[in-house]
């Protein structure tokens, strides 16, 4: 009836509505979060302070079954991996400085 | 009230916006989600590493420590990796003769506990209070939401319109 699709179309604009600013209230919350990030790993302390130990890395993995590679790459480097399906494949390409891989090791030496 | 003819049209119009609307809203839910942990593992992290140094009244070797950003590739000890490498170290080709898995940095600091268990609701009631001190104050009810495992449920509206 008219009546009937006349409340429904009211409650849909109500949600929307509602929706909308959500969604707002949601886009400013992002916006906070990505600038804290950005300025957080900007500061030299906690850049200085952002690392892992190899211990905390083999903390991760059972470093008798398993072995683990790290990579560090300069920023915009490009990694590509292969449909597994075809081949078991890591490519890296990095266009502003060389690329650092090392193997972490599983004795207690606490070397990398 | 008088409704124009096309009502039914404009109802199924607005049913299609408000679909689009909640699957943004999802979306952007989750991407708020793993920037919260981002933030918390970080600075948890960097917290960590001061109370060490402090303590220990020195840094750690420097051949010790991974600065972030980093990724780790995960594999068993047995796969054999054959690794080409450019003579300027600024393209790598790795292959490998059995599977690996691929990790980033926040993927290992979530591993290490660094987000307080946030990211799988295993977070105990003193996990949460490291976590809420870690975001701004505006963000506490989500970290709490997210502890609760709850927030995707936080915007998503009790009753959907049914027609």
């Amino acid at each position: 009836s008219t009546v009937e699709s006349s409340s429904r179309y009211q409650m849909l604009v109500n949600e929307c509505q509602e929706l909308l600013s959500k969604e707002q209230q949601l886009d400013e919350l992002l916006h906070m979060c990505t600038t804290q990030l950005k300025l957080l790993t900007e500061e030299s302390e906690s850049q200085h302070l952002g690392y892992v130990t190899c211990q905390d890395l083999r903390s991760i993995a059972d470093p008798s079954e398993r072995m683990l590679m790290v990579i560090k790459a300069p920023p915009e480097t490009q990694m590509q991996v292969s449909d597994p399906n075809e081949a078991l494949q890591i490519s890296l390409k990095s266009t502003r400085g060389p690329i650092d891989v090392f193997l972490c090791p599983d004795d207690s030496s606490g070397v990398c | 009230i008088g409704l124009p003819t096309n009502s039914a049209q404009e109802c199924n119009n607005l049913e299609v916006e408000r679909q689009r609307r909640l699957e943004r809203i999802k979306q952007k839910q989750s991407q708020l989600q793993e920037l919260i942990l981002q933030q918390i593992a970080f600075k948890n992290l960097v917290q960590r590493n001061r109370q060490i140094e402090q303590s220990s009244n020195r840094p750690p070797p420097s051949n010790s420590v991974i600065h972030l950003p980093f990724i780790i590739v995960n594999t068993s000890k047995k796969t054999v990796i054959d690794c080409s490498i450019s003579n300027d170290k600024f393209e790598y080709l790795f292959n490998f003769d059995n599977t690996f898995e691929i990790h980033d940095d926040i993927e290992v600091l979530k591993r290490m506990g660094m987000a307080c268990g946030l990211e799988s609701g295993t977070c105990s009631a003193e996990d949460l209070k490291t976590a809420r001190s870690l975001v701004p104050k505006a963000l506490e009810p989500y970290v709490t939401e997210m502890a609760q495992g709850s927030i995707s449920n936080v915007y998503v509206s009790s009753n959907p319109v049914s027609n």
